[in-house]
């Protein structure tokens, strides 16, 4: 597809003599948000480094905006506008709320426009903005999440990478999390997100790649994934 | 009270007196008056030991007194009954000095308070219960009031160590000292002065305390502003006054005070602020020394090889010098940064551990020493002109230092709180996060080490203008352990830390010099007591306090106050 944002093309990653990532492709495309789904070890996050620059691709070419970036470094790679929201968000737990979020934004240099950004995610989450200066650590687990979204966002990314963002919060905050997903896509970013929770990700999702121990097995509309007779949440990963 | 919870504090306390006592420290430290003609340093010492563990047992127990005096009474009836046992043993004609050799008569008579030996051993017994009970009675004090007699007793103490410095002080300010000080002691009027001052004043300042905070709450941040201006002010004003007022000795010492503080805070930025456990920091200080030397000495190798053309002045002066040597500095900690960034922890530790090897071993090695000058090192270093400011005079160099210091202070200051300061506070927490936010890790540590490496350069240089000669013997591994151990005890990453450090464990010592082969004891003995009773440092920066205190305060914490520090 050449209006794709993002393109994974016949990508390879291996840990040593591990192969994690088989030749999977993937694309996504502006506006749209995508889901990659699998379960446990299947790859997904190994997928989400290797397009960031974390781990390298041994094969294959990843293309984001027009331009290759399989070779460059994470840091070059976060400027173009990819940014990750990492699995169990591993937030900086002593630093306050607002240098976490000013740490999203320090590729930047536009004091103005940070500031901005950082009203904007407040104005997505006023529960931090209550909480502006309080160590990131002792955040409850849906703040914290919103605050590792946060942080994200004040890198002004085109296309936000969310690695399981329902892991370990309670079916309320999942429902809540994914809600804001779906208004920060609304605002313009483009959504690549895994996820386990296959029905979550789907209910929001425009399109959803599944993967199983490194390979991708099926890909479809999310309303076609939904209907899918072998996708179920419990049996992802004992699918054929 | 259970007696037998004070019986091991007892005997600790009875122990550490005969252990100081049987290597010598208590006679040789009594020979230094505290209060002329009524107590030693000596007798002080036992009794501090003393009441340290009678106030540590009694901390602990519910009726403070009688532990406080249950521990005193085992102390020193222990202390009584092997003095006794020497005197008895040296009664019989036994020779005890082959085997202690620091048991001598004066030893005894110290410890016998210069009485006969049973009426000695009963004061050592009615002492130390005495010293107990006090320590009792201090545990069961309403804080306000505990707090005030410690801190009398603790500057009284200070007062009298200080009188080398303070007589001298005083006496340049045209204060006599007389009433004060007689024989290198206080006098005991002025030992009654001192404890009722320092009570009162520290009495008046507690009680002050709320009225103080609330004043502070409610002034306006203008007036907050010029008040920490002007206290700034005035702190730099008291340090440009102050190799005058303490006199040349002092101001020497100040010198290397100030050296320890610049190459702390160089240090600071690459272990405080990214994280990196450097252990070779000695290599930058010996660059800047050298490349100093190199650049200014006549008997430098470029001077030779000019055909004698420098030979009056050096290839060229100090302060032309002085960008060069910073510059090569931070070139060459960044070459030898690039490939050993990417070590974490341990690794990196090991690595620079060796770097700071190979430059010693580089400097005093026969294959450069046409260059270096090998074991002979590198001599007459000049001073810098104008002639008038005269850098061997250690009231002159001490102004160099300070500029420099502060420029340093300044910068790590701002550093805190800037992109930088976060990128690395966000590299120290969690290095894999940092670079997927987008922070070149490795970029930000070469950034780090090179101005680690820049700064301690400039420590290099003026050691080098200060003594005039450099040899590769004072560019050892102990200089990086030094410098680690300044920051570490003033506070990771904390700037005042770094200062009281470095007067603490550069100062001290110095001004410890009479005491000899103790200092070193003493020392060690000082740290270990710090790091387990502060293991953040004197002056700890506030986020490393949490770190350290992970767990404790899940509470949220208010951030608002936090200045950089
Ligand atoms: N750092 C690593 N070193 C070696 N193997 C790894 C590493 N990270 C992940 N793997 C392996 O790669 C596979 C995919 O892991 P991952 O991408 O984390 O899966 P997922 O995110 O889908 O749970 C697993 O078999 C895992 O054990
Ligand atoms: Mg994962």
């Amino acid at each position: 597809m050449s209006d794709a944002i993002l393109s994974l093309r016949h990508v390879s990653a291996s840990y040593g003599p591990v192969r994690a990532l088989d030749d999977i492709s993937i694309d996504v495309n502006e506006g749209e948000i995508v889901c990659l789904l699998g379960s446990n070890a299947a790859g997904k996050s190994t997928t989400l480094r290797t397009i960031l620059g974390m781990t390298r691709a041994n094969a294959g070419e990843i293309v984001f905006d027009g331009e290759r970036i399989e070779g460059l470094t994470t840091p070059e790679i976060v400027s173009r506008g990819l940014t990750m929201v990492p699995e169990n968000r591993r937030l900086f737990g002593k630093m306050s709320v607002k240098e976490n979020l000013e740490i999203g934004a320090n590729l930047r240099d536009d004091k103005a426009e940070i500031q901005e950004d950082i009203e904007r995610v407040f104005s997505l989450f006023p529960r931090l903005k209550e909480r502006i200066r309080q160590r990131a650590g002792t955040l409850s687990g849906g703040e914290q999440q919103m605050l590792a979204i946060g942080r994200a966002l004040t890198a002004r990314p085109k296309v936000l990478l969310l690695d399981e963002p329902s892991m370990g919060l309670a079916p309320i905050l999942v429902e809540q999390v994914f809600e804001t997903i779906q208004e920060i896509n609304s605002q313009g970013t483009t959504i690549f997100v895994v996820e386990q929770n296959a029905h979550m990700a789907l209910s929001i999702a425009d399109r959803g790649y599944v993967l199983q121990t490194g390979s991708i097995v099926l890909e479809d509309t999310a309303a076609n994934l939904l209907e899918h007779p072998k996708l179920s949440d419990a049996y992802l990963g004992e699918m054929e | 009270m259970n007696l037998r919870s004070a019986l091991k504090p007892g005997f600790v306390g009875g122990i550490v007196v005969v252990y100081l006592s049987a290597i010598g420290m208590v006679e040789r430290f009594q020979d230094r008056n505290v209060i002329t003609g009524l107590v030693g340093l000596g007798v002080v010492l036992m009794l501090v030991a003393f009441a340290i563990t009678s106030y540590t047992a009694a901390r602990k127990s519910d009726s403070s007194l009688l532990t406080g005096v249950a521990v005193g009474f085992i102390s020193g009836a222990f202390v009584a009954i092997v003095t006794m046992g020497f005197e008895g043993l040296i009664n019989a004609g036994l020779d005890v000095r082959g085997m202690f050799v620091s048991i001598t008569p004066g030893l005894l008579e110290t410890l016998e308070f210069g009485l006969n030996p049973v009426v000695g051993a009963f004061m050592m017994v009615v002492a130390s219960t005495a010293v107990g009970a006090v320590s009792g009675v201090l545990v069961g004090l309403e804080y306000h009031l505990r707090s005030a007699v410690v801190f009398a007793i603790g500057i009284t103490l200070l007062m009298s160590l200080g009188e080398p410095i303070l007589r001298v002080t005083l006496g340049n300010l045209q204060i006599p000292t007389g009433w004060l000080y007689e024989l290198g002691g206080l006098t005991i009027a002025g030992t009654i002065i001192v404890l009722a001052l320092a009570f009162g004043l520290r009495w008046w300042w507690m009680s002050r305390a709320d009225t103080r905070r609330e004043a502070a709450a409610q002034m306006p941040e203008a007036t907050r502003r010029t008040w920490g201006r002007a206290s700034l002010m005035a702190a730099i004003v008291a340090l440009v006054a102050l190799p005058w007022i303490v006199g040349p000795f002092v101001s020497d010492v100040l010198g290397t005070v100030g050296l320890y503080v610049l190459l702390g805070l160089g240090l600071n930025i690459v272990v405080g602020y990214a994280g990196l456990l450097d252990l070779g920091y000695v290599a930058f200080f010996a660059v800047g020394a050298y490349a100093a030397a190199i650049f200014t000495s006549p008997a430098s190798f470029l001077v030779t090889e000019e055909g004698q053309q420098f030979a009056e002045a050096g290839f060229t002066n100090l302060w032309v010098a002085l960008p060069f040597v910073v510059i090569i500095a931070v070139v060459i900690g960044a070459a030898i940064g690039a490939p050993v960034l990417r070590l974490r922890g341990d690794y990196l530790a090991i690595v620079t551990l060796g770097f700071g090897e190979i430059i010693r071993t580089l400097v005093l090695s026969d294959w450069l020493s046409p260059y270096l000058g090998g074991a002979q090192g590198l001599t007459r270093v000049p001073a810098a002109p104008p002639s008038s400011f005269d850098l061997r005079n250690p009231q002159h160099i001490y102004y160099l230092i300070l500029a420099f210091s502060l420029i340093a202070a300044y910068i790590s200051y701002r550093l805190v709180d800037s992109r930088v300061g976060r990128a690395w506070a966000a590299m120290r927490e969690d290095e894999d996060v940092a670079e997927a936010m987008g922070i070149s890790v490795v970029r930000y540590k070469l950034l780090a080490f090179a101005m680690g490496a820049g700064v301690g350069s400039l420590g290099g240089v003026f050691f080098a203008a200060k003594i005039g000669s450099i040899f590769p013997n004072s560019f050892g591994l102990q200089v990086s352990i030094n410098v680690l151990a300044v920051i570490i005890l003033g506070g990771i990453g904390s700037i005042p830390g770094v200062i009281v450090g470095a007067a603490a464990l550069v100062g001290l010592p110095e001004l410890l010099r009479e005491f000899g082969e103790f200092r070193l004891l003493i020392y060690g003995a000082i740290l270990i007591a710090i790091m387990i009773f502060r293991p953040e440092g004197l002056l700890p920066n506030k986020r490393r306090q949490r770190e350290l205190h992970e767990g404790q305060d899940l509470a949220a914490v208010d951030l608002t106050k936090e200045g950089p520090s």
